[in-house]
């Protein structure tokens, strides 16, 4: 059984990041120092994973307004609509407002990362669709504008779809179909951050991807069968909470998971870490990267 | 139809005047500033405002002073403006969840979350138990009602709000990893009971021996989780029931649709203020395709015949200014589908606070007109 650590999607930023936009949207500052702290902000969050001992590097999206927005912005045919309320959070994304057929102009450039050591993150077709009220179907999406930029990415080691609302909603048969149209140059993961993914687990071992990223708490550990056929990504570190984890809970958590057999185990955080202050997201890398350490060695 | 009264309401809050906001920040005021003072307080009629104009110019006033003036130039706004129902545009508080969170015990603070692009907020984490020393805003309410002969709504935090914008280090933490829905559930309402029950219900009990005539309750976060609506008006009922005054509660940028039914079992609540506004068209007409933002959501109170309706009829995130004939027709189109204009009463759909007082002004003023034409019409 394989046991990685890592932690994809949006990293919040540090209060002086923070600060700077601010102070770019009152004009007090200047595009070029808001990326300077931009980069200060990511060589430090290289450093803490460093540090931490995690497997795979993330870049923490650290200009990344909301998951859909890059994309969004770098495609023909769409735009940003309005604030949308993030799931059952108190943080907005801006929906996708469709104007024409979408298709990604300019790719996004990969992060200033080691070739086979960092992860990206992209929201899944579906999530896509979802987020542009279904005015374009997923599997157009999965075509035109995701499977260039995982074309463009073919340098990670691992790159995560995420899906927030199948948990909530229906759709697994549109998912898997769109999920056939993206290359199969990078490995794949789908996480499910903050949902139940109990009602979809089965169905989702179809899906042509590597791995299923499990949020254990939304989920209880017996939704998840023996044998799973697929890599779990299990959601430890609660992205949406404020208490530190023991890596003695996760790590004793996690050896309960590998008891099932699903076909591997890594330890990520349940959804991206924006959701907590910058300076506990940093310490639950730490534990994060403490408990797979931990178990690896008793492996 | 005849004899029908809209009483026209504020929300909550309104902005804070350049000169509270940068006395409190520690940055000095510009002319600018103290000339805002000065002409509002003349086109407000406040009495003796030419102490506040000469305290900021000479610098002589101390915070205290400084909030009370801004609070004194809220409520002579709302006055101005001639609404019936008021407080003081929540110039004394920091923002609603930290006016609570930093005064109760059991909330630390614990940093900033982005609430989009680049806008952050503030979040606490509770660590325990949730309490009090004694009631949060008699004082504040004592001064709005020394300041005014209009009727007083105050509006307080609601319990559940409290409990899904923080964080929990407490009720919850222990075994929450792999935990079922229902450990979640329990956690999340022994939290919103104890909220309720410590924090909020002594301050309503305080404010009401104090004289408050009406308690409203801020519930933006109600529908985040459509499941929970049931701890919504638990928190409510928990906090309220049995107090001699008016109820009501406010809710807004929410899916109304899955309050009901929970929310039949709202204890006394005189009405759901909601926002209606912000999903409505800009042109006059009371049909059905006219009024896109009003009509599924009061065919629910129609259906389901309770509470009353505070009805949201300005956008508050826009500087757009409703014309008096547009909230005219807000007003007639929701008595027409009810069947009951006793059942509605006239609001803007959440606190002004991110608009400037010259839109707020024009605002308000043209909501209480268009509330008079409804009158009008119906009569």
């Amino acid at each position: 059984m394989t046991l990685k650590a890592f932690a994809p999607g949006i990293y919040p930023r540090s209060e002086a990041l923070v600060q700077a936009t601010r102070d770019l949207d009152r004009g007090r500052t200047t595009p070029e120092a808001v990326a300077e702290q931009r980069e200060r902000d990511f060589r430090e969050l290289v450093s803490v994973q460093q540090s931490a001992g995690l497997s795979l590097l993330g870049d923490g999206m650290l200009a990344w307004q909301d998951v859909f927005r890059p994309l969004a912005e770098a495609a023909d045919g769409l735009d940003a609509r309005p604030l949308t309320r993030f799931l059952d959070t108190n943080t907005f994304y801006r929906g996708v407002l469709v104007d024409g057929e979408p298709r990604l102009r300019n790719p996004l450039p990969p992060p200033d990362l080691p070739d086979r050591e960092w992860i990206g993150t992209l929201p899944s077709p579906l999530a896509f669709a979802r987020a542009a009220r279904d005015e374009v179907s997923a599997e157009k999406l999965a075509m035109n504008v995701l499977a260039p930029q995982i074309e463009a990415w073919a340098g990670a080691a691992f790159i995560v779809l995420s899906e927030p609302f199948l948990a909530r909603d229906e759709g697994v048969g549109e998912l898997i179909r769109a999920l056939a149209e993206l290359p199969e140059s990078v490995p794949l993961a789908l996480q499910l951050p903050f949902g139940d993914v109990s009602p979809v687990l089965a169905a989702l071992a179809e899906a042509p991807v590597a791995a299923i990223g499990v949020d254990f708490y939304s989920t209880s550990l017996d939704a998840v069968p023996q044998a799973y056929p697929k890599e779990i990504l299990a959601g430890v570190v609660d992205a949406r909470s404020s208490a530190l984890e023991s890596t003695e809970e996760i790590a004793r958590f996690a050896e309960e998971l590998a008891c099932r057999s699903p076909m591997g185990v890594s330890l990520t955080p349940n959804g991206d870490l924006q959701f907590v202050p910058e300076p506990i997201a940093r310490e639950k890398l730490a534990r994060l990267g403490r408990a797979a350490t931990g178990l690896a060695e008793v492996a | 139809m005849s004899g029908v009264r809209f009483l026209t309401r504020e929300i909550g809050s309104l902005g804070k005047p350049s000169w509270r906001v940068k006395a409190f920040a520690g940055r000095p005021l510009d002319e600018s500033d103290v000339e805002s003072a000065e002409s509002w307080g003349r086109r407000l009629d406040v009495d003796g405002h030419e102490a506040l104009v000469e305290g900021l110019r000479a610098g002589s006033l101390n915070l205290p002073e400084i909030d009370d003036w801004a609070a004194i130039y809220a409520i002579r706004l709302l006055e101005k403006v001639e609404l019936d129902v008021l407080y003081d545009g929540e110039q004394k508080r920091t923002e609603m969840y930290d006016h609570v969170a930093a005064f109760a015990g059991g909330f630390e603070e614990r940093g900033i979350v982005r609430s989009f692009d680049n806008k952050y907020y503030a979040k606490a984490a509770v660590v325990e138990p949730p309490s009090v020393g004694g009631p949060q805003d008699v004082e504040e309410f004592e001064f709005v009602r020394a300041h005014t002969d209009r009727v007083v709504k105050v509006p307080l935090t609601g319990a559940y709000t409290m409990e899904d914008w923080s964080y929990d280090e407490h009720y919850g933490h222990e075994g929450g990893l792999g935990a079922s829905a229902e450990h979640r559930y329990d956690a999340r309402r022994r939290f919103v009971h104890d909220v309720a029950v410590n924090v909020i219900r002594p301050n309503v009990e305080g404010l009401v021996a104090a004289g408050a005539e009406w308690i409203q309750i801020d519930e933006p976060a109600a529908t985040t989780k459509p499941n929970e609506v049931p701890l919504v008006v638990e928190g409510f009922n928990e906090a309220t029931s049995g107090v001699e005054a008016k109820k009501s509660m406010h809710i807004c940028f929410s899916d109304y649709g899955a309050l009901w039914p929970a929310v039949l079992e709202l204890e006394d609540c005189l009405e759901l203020q909601l926002e209606f506004a912000n999903r409505d068209s800009r042109e006059l007409g009371t049909k059905d395709e006219d009024r896109p933002g009003y009509a599924d959501t009061l065919a629910l109170f129609k259906q389901h015949g309770y509470p009353g309706v505070g009805l949201g009829v300005l956008d508050i995130h826009s500087d757009f200014v409703e014309p008096a004939e547009l909230v005219r027709d807000r007003v007639l189109y929701a008595a027409k589908v009810l069947g009951d204009p006793e059942r509605i009463q006239v609001n803007p759909d959440c606190g002004l606070r991110t608009r400037g007082w010259d839109v707020v002004y024009e605002k308000l003023s043209n909501m209480v007109q268009g509330a008079r034409l409804a009158e009008d019409a119906l009569s």
